[in-house]
């Protein structure tokens, strides 16, 4: 009876001293982890609605249930921005971030979440392949070259390009009906 | 004699070479050279953690709850990691953020504050964390920057061949660790029977 209290007094004292120390390194770090989280998504911002000058993720509209960043130069709107997932990743879904102006061209893309495999689908990220985008349109034949698209493959690669096609003509249909509800 | 205790982790009781511990992340991370060093640090950095707290105390748990014990006391050392990685090398945890819960159940760190912190002293078994805890480092590292030469032609990031050179793609896959951790058994096998046979031992 004595050995199993000191037992569980034991192990309730070593559990709520972990709690303890948890607790507060949880609370030190957790505005820091915030911010960081915020600046990377304002880094992603920045390389798809180049040269805003407002707060594109705290001005936000809602289409469709989707969420659109919007992106102002000296207070006019110059372009938007939407997250886009394509669920025909190599290895799970890839998450995107595309901006287009105004006029429905494409002003950059950034890769926000994806596990594709290292040395080879990871290449989406590769910033020269993400800018072979830039100035598509919703008309523009938005695919890889193997399926007689405009966009680049990478050898050995072909499935996660071709999700991210996918992922950036669902976020162009949806700025563009942003457009037209203006 | 001391300093036995830090170098036989390194090599002549490898976490992964030698006691075949901690596969998981072993196989799993070791895309690049810099993924595999980071993770083995911050494993280091659990197993310094626990062993010392695990050889503190070690004589008030009853040896009936002394698993669960130390679970927790690692799991909250993985978990400060894990926060303060997260807030202080926000980039590196985005590319290991996956695994570093995982150090919890890396068998390596259990292994260690079971078969050595509980018995023995605390700076001993700092000595044990640091000593395992770069085993581990050293042999993640080597495999790595193998797979990432072969398999990318690069190290650390670096380009090494230029633009014509075809890097085997298997070796950034899966099989391409099970099979670069393969040889380097075989090698490092190979190198201590060389060894202890020019030391005049008995075949």
């Amino acid at each position: 009876m004595n050995n199993s209290l000191k037992m569980v007094v034991v192990l309730t004292v070593i559990s709520a001293l972990a709690a303890l120390l948890l607790a507060g390194v949880y609370g030190a770090t957790k505005q820091k982890i915030a911010d960081a989280e915020r600046q990377d998504f304002l880094k992603g911002l920045t390389t798809v609605l180049p040269g805003f000058d407002n707060e594109p993720d705290r001005e936000t509209m809602t289409v469709d249930g989707n969420t659109l960043y919007i992106g102002k130069k000296g207070g006019k709107i110059f372009g938007y921005a939407v997250e886009s997932v394509s669920a025909k990743g190599y290895s799970g879904n890839i998450k995107i971030l595309v901006g287009a102006g105004v006029d429905g061209k494409v002003l950059g893309i950034e890769v926000i979440s994806h596990a594709e495999t290292p040395g080879l689908g990871n290449k989406i990220q590769d910033k020269s392949w993400r800018d072979s985008f830039i100035g598509k349109t919703a008309e523009s034949n938005i695919t890889v070259k193997k399926d007689g698209g405009e966009i680049d493959s990478f050898s050995g690669a072909t499935i996660s390009p071709r999700a991210v096609c996918e992922a950036v003509r669902n976020a162009l249909a949806i700025i563009g009906k942003a457009g037209g509800a203006k | 004699m001391k300093l036995s205790i830090l170098t036989e982790g390194i090599f002549k009781n490898n976490p992964v070479m030698k006691q075949v511990l901690g596969l998981c992340p072993t196989l799993a991370v070791t895309t690049s050279a810099i993924n595999g060093i980071a993770m083995g640090l911050a494993t280091t950095g659990v197993l310094m953690g626990s062993n010392v707290a695990v050889a503190l105390v070690k004589n008030i748990i009853p040896a009936k709850v002394r698993i669960p014990a130390y679970v927790v006391i690692i799991a909250t050392f993985v978990t400060l990691i894990d926060l303060s990685m997260n807030a202080y090398f926000h980039d590196l945890h985005k590319i290991l953020g996956l695994f570093i819960p995982l150090i919890v159940v890396n068998c390596i760190v259990l292994g260690r504050a079971e078969s050595f912190a509980s018995k023995n002293g605390v700076f001993d078994s700092l000595l044990d964390g640091i000593g395992s805890g770069m085993g581990f480092t050293l042999t993640l590292f080597v495999l790595g920057s193998i797979r990432e030469v072969l398999g990318n032609g690069s190290w650390f990031g670096l380009d090494l061949f230029g633009v014509h050179f075809s890097p085997a793609i298997l070796m950034i896959l899966p099989p391409g660790a099970f099979i670069v951790l393969g040889f380097m058994m075989a090698f490092n096998n190979f190198v201590e029977e060389r060894r202890r046979i020019s030391r005049g031992g008995a075949q």
